[in-house]
């Protein structure tokens, strides 16, 4: 890892990946960012209006909260599915995977209607509620509803750098474990969750910040009730056309989530995080 | 080697989740020119059948009388896309579909303002032609019900105070969260508001009545979405638009209309603001208003003729939703574009922020 280093010699490779970023990123949101305490004139009124609308607070904290539950369901029912790919052979970890990646490549629209039908009022898991006997569970319109389609859209982002981490933990590190007379509960604990910590993180922050930007799944699944903070940039753009109200907006957004990484960083050592994929390689060369 | 493959697979789920996340983007849409005489109009709608009509109504029938004049077809129409190209100074767009209220509140800023020539407004449904619009068709959104939930015509909602009863009625209702399919009107009407003294909307005290049936209530964020649900039995009273009820009524849906008192809004087409084509989108303009144009796509589309002269060959089902035709035994109001247009803003603000919280 630590020779990772970028030689200078190199930095002509930089170059196009620098300018379209600069291009499609940083120059529209410095655009953004200057429009939102200009307008009109120069004024962070736009951005005070924020704290006193009474609504954006309320939808910020709704997103934040309907992000983390994600989030954790998916950390909840990825991490063992990850963990089973490392322990079986070749082939079924290649059905594991694709088990995974299909619906990562099916189109995000086609998956929420399917959620649609399935969890709309006399689908067929509202039916098999029924018929346990529990009358008017309502999914459709409902915040459940639409954290339990994010959480199935955002699993592929979690099992993804999950695996990759899980991967390659040296398990001979839990046998010695067992050997120097840990208990199976103390050799995970003490060994090898610290270990996957980095994935867990890894995951954790991608799919959180991508929860925190959701917009199709609460617009097709949810009432206007459960509306996401893109739904309130999305009608100050297209309704009131106040750029500058939305732009400040999608600032406050960009900070809050860049403080949570910040912390999650420091926290998980999460940086490399985004580098899990090369962690796994040298892992797995040596 | 094992371990080599798993990273290499672990890789691609990588890769692919970028070019996931890369291919949110939007597609562009080519501008048009003006070279040698050949006209290219540029015509933004909201896709799906409806646009489809009005290629056949509007666009086909101006082609073989303009030979010079194609169309390039885009959606879709969004009032913040034409601000960004009216202030970047590359406008795209030529005709382009619009809430009437957003073309009279952005008149002369973002959509030229309109020479109509000889269009006699009293040949027209009222707002049907603005100063900077002209309506392409009107829709009606009567309160209809499931007639399977509410069989016994004795028995069955009969006016819109029933629909907010929910006491008498129990089930589940539907309607549109856009401000052109009535919103703030129903609960007006239905609180006994006589319909010539609506406006000034008091929407507060709208959203107050609405408030009382919230729970029993999907407020659907798009037509399609509302009648999707009243398709699979998701709501048994909505306040839906007649080409959509209609298309319900095709599928055999037995749905009962309930003409009480119906909101009537007009869609509109507008220019945007430095158009390269003004001129001709303005003949274009002129011409789908005529009796013909209107006819047909109210035929297509079970829409609201705008022109009072058009003479539309309807369906049975086309009947059964036509909002000036027999059938409506009950009163009609037209929304007034003036009072929306003044106060666009201020009422689209509060009944969102009232809708997500």
């Amino acid at each position: 890892m630590s020779s990772n280093k970028i030689r200078w010699p190199s930095w002509p490779l930089l170059v196009p990946a620098l300018a379209l970023l600069a291009g499609i990123l940083l120059v529209p949101l410095a655009d953004t960012l200057i429009r939102s305490v200009s307008t009109p004139g120069w004024t962070l009124s736009n951005y005070s209006n924020l704290f006193t609308d009474g609504v954006t607070l309320t939808v910020l904290w709704r997103t934040a909260v309907t992000a983390a539950t994600v989030t954790a369901a998916a950390l909840l029912i990825g991490y063992p599915y990850a963990y089973l790919m490392t322990r079986v052979s070749p082939r079924a970890r290649g059905i594991l995977l694709v088990i995974v990646l299909i619906p990562f490549w099916t189109s995000v629209m086609a998956r929420n209607f399917a959620w649609i039908i399935i969890l709309q009022d006399g689908g067929p898991v509202q039916s098999l509620f029924e018929f346990f006997g529990a009358d008017d569970v309502v999914f459709y319109g409902t915040t459940v509803g639409v954290t339990i389609a994010m959480t199935q859209v955002m699993l592929p982002f979690m099992v993804l750098p999950l695996f990759s981490t899980l991967g390659a933990i040296d398990r001979r590190l839990l046998l010695a474990a067992r050997g120097l007379g840990s208990s199976p509960t103390a050799a995970f604990w003490k060994v090898y969750w610290p270990l996957s910590r980095s994935g867990v993180m890894a995951g954790v922050i991608l799919v959180f910040t991508l929860s925190l930007g959701f917009y199709v799944t609460p617009a097709l699944l949810g009432s206007p009730q459960e509306s996401l903070v893109a739904q309130l940039l999305a009608q100050r753009t297209t309704l009131l056309l106040d750029f500058a109200a939305a732009g400040a907006l999608g600032i406050l957004v960009l900070v809050v989530t860049l403080v949570l990484v910040a912390w999650a960083n420091r926290m998980g050592g999460t940086m490399s995080a985004i580098g899990v994929v090369a962690a796994g390689r040298t892992e797995g060369r040596r | 080697m094992k371990s080599r493959s798993r990273t290499v697979l672990a890789g691609a789920g990588l890769t692919a989740a970028m070019l996931l996340l890369a291919a949110c983007g939007g597609g562009g849409d080519a501008g048009s020119d003006a070279a040698g005489g050949q006209v290219r109009l540029t015509y933004v709608s909201y896709g799906g059948s409806g646009q489809d009509a009005q290629i056949k109504a509007f666009q086909e029938p101006y082609t073989a009388a303009h030979p010079n004049v194609t169309f390039v077809n885009s959606s879709p129409a969004d009032v913040a896309q034409v601000k960004a190209q009216v202030t970047s100074g590359v406008v795209q767009w030529d005709v382009v579909s619009v809430a009437p209220a957003a073309a009279t509140q952005h008149c002369g800023k973002l959509f030229e303002k309109l020479n109509l020539g000889d269009l006699n407004t009293k040949d027209f449904v009222p707002n049907a032609i603005g100063e900077c619009y002209v309506g392409n068709f009107g829709n009606a959104s009567p309160f209809a019900y499931n007639a399977d939930k509410f069989p016994d015509p004795a028995t069955a909602p009969k006016t819109l105070a029933d629909f907010f009863d929910t006491a008498k009625f129990p089930g589940k209702r539907g309607v549109i969260t856009n401000l052109q399919n009535g919103i703030l009107e129903y609960p007006l009407l239905a609180e006994g508001v006589a319909p010539d003294k609506l406006y000034p909307l008091d929407v507060d005290r709208a959203l107050n009545k609405w408030a009382t049936i919230r729970k029993d209530t999907l407020f659907a964020p798009n037509v399609g979405a509302l009648q999707q649900a009243a398709a699979s039995g998701q709501v048994d009273m909505f306040l839906l638009s007649d080409s959509r009820l209609i298309a319900l009524l095709n599928e055999k849906k037995n749905i009962k209309i309930v003409w009480d008192t119906t909101v009537v809004s007009v869609n509109a087409l507008a220019v945007p603001l430095g158009s390269k084509n003004k001129e001709t989108a303005q003949d274009f303009l002129r011409s789908l208003v005529q009796p013909g144009p209107v006819a047909k796509i109210t035929e297509m589309l079970g829409t609201v003729p705008v022109n009072l002269n058009a003479k539309p060959n309807l369906t049975d089902n086309g009947k059964a939703v036509e909002v000036y035709g027999p059938g409506n035994t009950g009163k009609t109001v037209v929304q007034d574009i003036e009072w929306y247009s003044q106060h666009w803003d201020e009422v689209t603000t509060k009944l969102n922020n009232w809708l997500v919280s």
